[in-house]
């Protein structure tokens, strides 16, 4: 029976354009991002001022910036940056968030309240500037800038998955679990979880873009990862000065976050259509 | 000892129109191996009843009076000590089959977990196990089907597989709550046929809610007419069936089709509806629709007259009742 249930999976995963597309340009940058740790075409850290501004060739694919380091190289080794700041910080909002919006769930009453009007307070500020306030007292860094993200992710996680496990609290099997002497800890765990883990994967995916573009824009700031580190927002913004002098600098980081971020909600539509086929049939 | 005592029980429950009050009053009892059926249309408290047993009435309700299952108040007991009764002492059966099972977990796993959860069963003893009860709510290939996912079973063997669930602890009473409503004439009788054989084979007791008069006549040994949350009229089935004494049972009984009917007749009607739960008569709930009613009806709620020993009515005018027939009490 298993058997025809992930062939099944597998064929939706073939027929959804969304999922296909979007898991090759992740998976693009998911392979840049290992290869770079063992192997990248020149240096991402070594300053030739000999070498600046060379154009595209064989030794240097996309040529070098201004202090002469390869740009193919900074941008391979900035995905490493930006795929871990991402994976830390969409984890810390998922673990507490989700645990918070099930504890809601499970609990209602006081504690549903407190929980609920603490995210409805975060999301009063605009994320980018709770970011900056919390690198601005903690100090500019990859880790501040992990913790701001993650900080952020948490209330979005909370108020999604409290939604959705009310709903499933409402199901006439719960009552049923309920009936049969099932405490409220493992009704959530073996009943509400499985039946909301398809809306969070989903949601964890788009957040995963979310992240990475945020990661930029704290480096592209200055307050996130600081150098010698490449950081594609960092690239950005040194290219910022030289943008009529040499316009590709700013165009490739550009370009590959625009990817990242794109391959990355593609993904996440894809995973809807996969996950949750009633839910992509009705758009 | 009575198995399960019920004194007084009230259920109020929070709405957003005041407190409602669900079920009023009910005092019942059920011995080892009874059959006891509630009967009554739809919002008169039957199933809250239901509920208030099983100790799962939503969260902004109050209840009232006694629960004792085995000498012991439910009502005092913590949540955690319920969770160890439900499914264990008491287990209940849903009206919907086909929502009642998660969609997400096989058959075999969801019956399978009761097991491992009271009675401490290892994985292996419990799959035995599961296969042996999917065997005897007469599911063929018990084997193959602990493996499939509710979707892939028809709404009669769901509500086999539920039934199983149920009987899994071999709890003292099974509450079937309208088990047959959602599904085919031709399923329901052999579903309640199960119940009620595997209830005999083991001895439990078991409290049967429906609307339909037949499956509550053919099925139970004791009555109980709810109305407006309380029990109007009780007794033996027989006893009840054959003097139908408050005029709401003559009324269920008169809107009854019955063969031969004719295909132009009308089906009869008690008219008017249930009563709002939030602004209840101060009398006898049932005034606004009964063909008797007098003014004492509307002022003073009735008391139970005793019939026999266990046949209980309550209505102001008893005395006129008991001497009409449904017939003549609706038209």
């Amino acid at each position: 029976m298993s058997d025809t249930n992930s062939a099944s999976l597998l064929n939706r995963c073939r027929r959804s354009r969304s999922f296909v597309v979007g898991g090759i340009m992740t998976g693009f940058l998911l392979v840049c991002a290992l290869v770079s740790l063992v192997w990248t075409p020149g240096s991402a850290y070594d300053i030739e001022i000999g070498s600046r501004f060379l154009p595209p060739s064989a030794d240097h694919w996309l040529g070098t910036d201004q202090f002469g380091r390869d740009i193919v190289s900074m941008l391979m080794t900035g995905t490493q940056n930006s795929i871990v700041v991402a994976v830390v910080a969409v984890s810390i909002g998922l673990i507490i968030g989700v645990n918070l919006g099930l504890l809601a769930s499970a609990r209602r009453g006081w504690t549903e309240e407190v929980i609920m009007r603490f995210s409805d307070f975060s999301f009063a500020f605009p994320a980018i500037l709770s970011a900056i306030m919390l690198t601005a007292i903690l100090g500019p860094g990859g880790v501040n800038s992990i913790l701001a993200i993650g900080l952020y992710n948490i209330p979005v996680f909370a108020r999604l998955t409290r939604g959705s496990a009310n709903a499933i609290w409402a199901r006439e099997f719960v009552m049923a679990a309920r009936a049969a002497g099932k405490g409220k800890l493992r009704i959530t765990f073996e009943h509400i979880l499985p039946n909301i883990l398809s809306i969070i994967i989903v949601q964890a995916t788009i957040l995963f873009a979310i992240a990475i573009l945020a990661e930029a824009a704290l480096s592209y700031l200055g307050l996130g990862t600081q150098p010698p580190h490449p950081s594609w927002g960092r690239m950005l913004n040194e290219a910022q000065a030289l943008m009529f002098l040499d316009p590709m600098q700013a165009i490739y980081p550009g370009l590959t976050i625009a990817i990242a971020v794109f391959g990355l909600n593609l993904l996440g539509d894809g995973f809807r259509d996969v996950l949750d086929p009633r839910l992509s049939r009705k758009r | 000892m009575t198995l399960l005592a019920v004194d007084n029980l009230s259920v109020t429950l929070a709405t957003n129109d005041g407190p409602a009050r669900a079920v009023r009053d009910l005092t019942f009892s059920l011995e080892k191996g009874e059959t006891l059926g509630i009967v009554g249309e739809s919002g008169c408290g039957k199933s809250m009843t239901a509920l208030a047993l099983m100790g799962l009435l939503p969260e902004r309700s109050e209840t009232n009076g006694t629960i004792a299952l085995n000498g012991q108040n439910l009502l005092t007991k913590s949540e955690g000590e319920m969770c160890r009764i439900r499914g264990n002492n008491m287990a209940m059966i849903f009206q919907e089959p086909m929502t009642s099972l998660n969609p997400v977990h096989t058959v075999g796993r969801q019956i399978m977990e009761p097991l491992r959860l009271h009675k401490g069963l290892s994985k292996s003893a419990a799959a035995v196990e599961t296969v042996a009860l999917l065997d005897r709510v007469g599911i063929p290939n018990p084997k193959e089907r602990l493996h499939n996912y509710p979707h892939q079973l028809s709404g009669g063997q769901r509500q086999r597989v539920m039934i199983a669930i149920a009987l899994s602890c071999a709890p003292d009473i099974l509450i079937a709550d309208e088990p047959t409503t959602a599904l085919d004439v031709t399923i329901q009788d052999q579903i309640l046929d199960l119940i009620q054989g595997l209830v005999h084979e083991e001895g439990m007791a078991l409290i049967l809610i429906s609307h339909d008069l037949g499956v509550i006549s053919e099925n139970a040994e004791t009555v109980m007419v709810m109305y407006g949350g309380t029990a109007v009229e009780s007794g033996k089935t027989d006893r009840i069936f054959d003097e139908l004494s408050h005029p709401y049972t003559q009324g269920l009984f008169a809107a009854m089709p019955k063969l031969g009917m004719g295909r132009d007749a009308r089906l009869v009607t008690i008219p008017g509806t249930v009563p709002d739960l939030v602004n209840l008569p101060s009398g006898c709930t049932f005034t606004d629709r009964c063909p008797l009613a007098t003014a004492q009806c509307r002022e003073t709620i009735p008391p139970q007259h005793h019939l026999n020993d266990r046949h209980a009515v309550a209505c102001h005018n008893l005395d006129k009742a008991r001497f009409m027939k449904p017939g003549e009490l609706y038209t």
